[in-house]
């Protein structure tokens, strides 16, 4: 277990930014090594994505139409 | 004497039908065969056997009366438990969820009990569908049948084991990331991911909203298409379930592959990761059957296997944190160690990266379409690497990404998991087939041609079958 000190201070920051000051407290490896995991930029896209594309999920009103 | 703990739902059905065998008699059995040796594989977190011979007497008493519901009518299966039957609990496997009692059968319970199944009881998943094979929850993890000390796959980890094990004919999973057809490729058997809408989510606790899954897992082709035909249907309370009729997959089931043409994506294994010989060599010549069977083969060219892993990875992380957000913030030690390894890089997704990641899968699906406008389906493999030790979560967290089953999580189509042989220490081996959107009958059709002329499947052959472990054969005995 990685002690306090040792942990980077922008990962405990965005821990506790969102709420993990428990988790922190008790799982410092296991925040940490997810603070660097969630943190990684996607690989290189393909050749001509935008930022301006639509994504996979677009909005459907109608299908709430049929919802019960 | 038929050996019922390795009966095929198809054979069953039609014994079944034509009352020369009791749904009672099979369903005894396999609670018998339960209580005998699933101590040794840990495949059922609760077996519910009194309910089960009631719905098995009802089902001899209709089909006595002439009142045949179709071929689920009195077949026995398990169910994930992760999926809520009215007045059960629905654990997920989970310290979390120990006490929750479902008010309402999930949709496809509900479908399976109108059907005349008979549902044995729920087994073992990695919790929550997602971590791993877990040590520190109240239940023990599910084993490998063919092979106790190896990883059975996951995370529909108790319905693969099941299955293999003789104590099941039938069962569902759900797959988010792979979690039906890894469990699938483990431990020899068939399971399908079907296309995204065509299976209904409704009553299922869910790991992701956009990746989620429920498929159908058997021991052979023709009885994983008859569960899915008794599954699969619009749920108008679903808004992600599709409105459309649930194709056809049994009539040209064994039409054979003259014809059909096929796409090998080659590249996720020899190019882009690392495979085990074992699985290359196996997949090899699986084609050459496909070959011989008639069908042409080609290799087709998509985005690097990384990228599609990505995509799916960030798309998990991001949906499964919302579900698990205020758990984790508050109660972080009541998970398995795998599990909040898990689900803790979903606090850290940005919204901009978890939106790049949709706008990705857009661009992937389109190129998977445009490659598939000249195919009927595509294999590849599912496991890159065989299952490693079940108790070495080092190892489990190393191999956990190296497969190519995510990339079809990503573009909602069909895939299979089918077994292409085991190698010389008995570990199962196995590829995926694939199609576009709503082929499950091409995907099927491929997939039994392919298991008849190869003869993988488990079956009534003592030799297809995994042998008991030493302390489940003499309680058998």
């Amino acid at each position: 277990m990685s002690e306090p000190s040792k942990i980077p201070e922008s990962v405990r920051l965005a821990a506790e930014q969102q709420g993990l000051g428990r988790a922190l407290k008790r799982f410092p490896d296991i925040v940490t090594a997810a603070a660097e995991r969630g943190l990684k930029p996607l690989g290189e896209p393909p050749a001509g994505l935008s930022p301006l594309a639509s994504p996979a999920p677009i909005f459907d009103p109608t299908r709430f139409e049929s919802h019960k | 004497m038929t050996d019922l703990a390795y009966l095929s739902v198809a054979e069953g059905a039609a014994l079944v039908r034509a009352k020369e065998l009791s749904p009672v008699e099979w369903t005894r059995a396999l609670l018998d065969r339960i209580a005998a040796v699933d101590a040794s594989y840990n495949a059922f977190l609760v077996v519910t056997a009194d309910e089960a011979l009631a719905q098995a007497r009802t089902a001899e008493a209709e089909i006595a009366k002439g009142q045949w519901r179709g071929p689920m009518h009195g077949v026995p299966y398990a169910a994930k438990d992760i999926l809520d039957v009215a007045g059960m609990t629905t654990t997920c496997h989970s310290k979390l969820r120990k006490d929750h009692r479902s008010k309402a059968d999930a949709f496809v319970i509900g479908k399976l009990r109108e059907a005349g199944a008979v549902l044995l009881g729920k087994v073992a998943l990695h919790e929550f569908a997602t971590g791993g094979p877990a040590f520190d929850l109240p239940w023990p993890p599910a084993r490998n049948p063919w092979n106790r000390d190896l990883h059975p796959g996951g995370s529909s980890s108790g319905s693969g084991a099941a299955l293999a094990a003789g104590l099941a004919p039938a069962a569902l999973g759900t797959d988010t990331g792979g979690s039906v057809r890894n469990p699938a490729t483990c431990c020899g058997i068939v399971g399908l991911k079907p296309t995204y809408g065509a299976v209904s989510l409704g009553g299922v606790f869910p790991l992701t909203y956009s990746l989620d899954h429920v498929g159908p897992m058997t021991r052979t082709v023709e009885d994983n298409a008859i569960l899915f035909h008794a599954i699969a249907g619009h749920d108008a309370s679903d808004l992600t379930s599709a409105a459309r009729t649930t194709p056809d997959c049994m009539t040209d089931l064994k039409a054979g592959l003259k014809g059909l043409r096929i796409g090998l994506v080659e590249h996720f294994y020899t190019k882009d990761a690392a495979a085990d010989p074992n699985q290359v060599r196996a997949i090899e010549q699986a084609v050459a059957v496909l070959q011989r069977l008639g069908a042409s083969v080609k290799t087709v060219q998509l985005s690097p296997l990384s990228l599609w892993t990505d995509c799916n990875r960030t798309i998990h992380q991001a949906e499964s944190y919302a579900i698990h957000e205020r758990d984790v913030q508050e109660r972080p030690e009541d998970y398995a160690d795998l599990t909040r390894k898990r689900l803790l890089p979903g606090a850290f997704v940005t919204a901009s990266k978890y939106i790049r990641a949709q706008q990705l899968r857009a661009v992937l699906c389109r190129e998977f379409t445009e490659a598939m406008r000249d195919l009927d389906a595509v294999v590849t493999l599912s496991s890159l690497l065989l299952p490693c030790r079940i108790d070495d979560p080092a190892a489990i967290a190393k191999t956990y990404d190296q497969q190519c089953r995510l990339v079809f999580n990503v573009t909602g189509t069909p895939a299979i998991s089918v077994p292409t042989g085991r190698t010389a220490d008995g570990v199962p081996l196995a590829m995926q087939i694939a199609g576009r959107a709503f082929s499950e009958p091409t995907v099927y059709r491929v997939a039994q041609a392919y298991c008849e002329a190869a003869g993988t499947c488990i079956g009534a052959d003592p030799k297809t079958q995994p042998k008991l472990a030493a302390a489940a054969r003499s309680a058998a005995e």
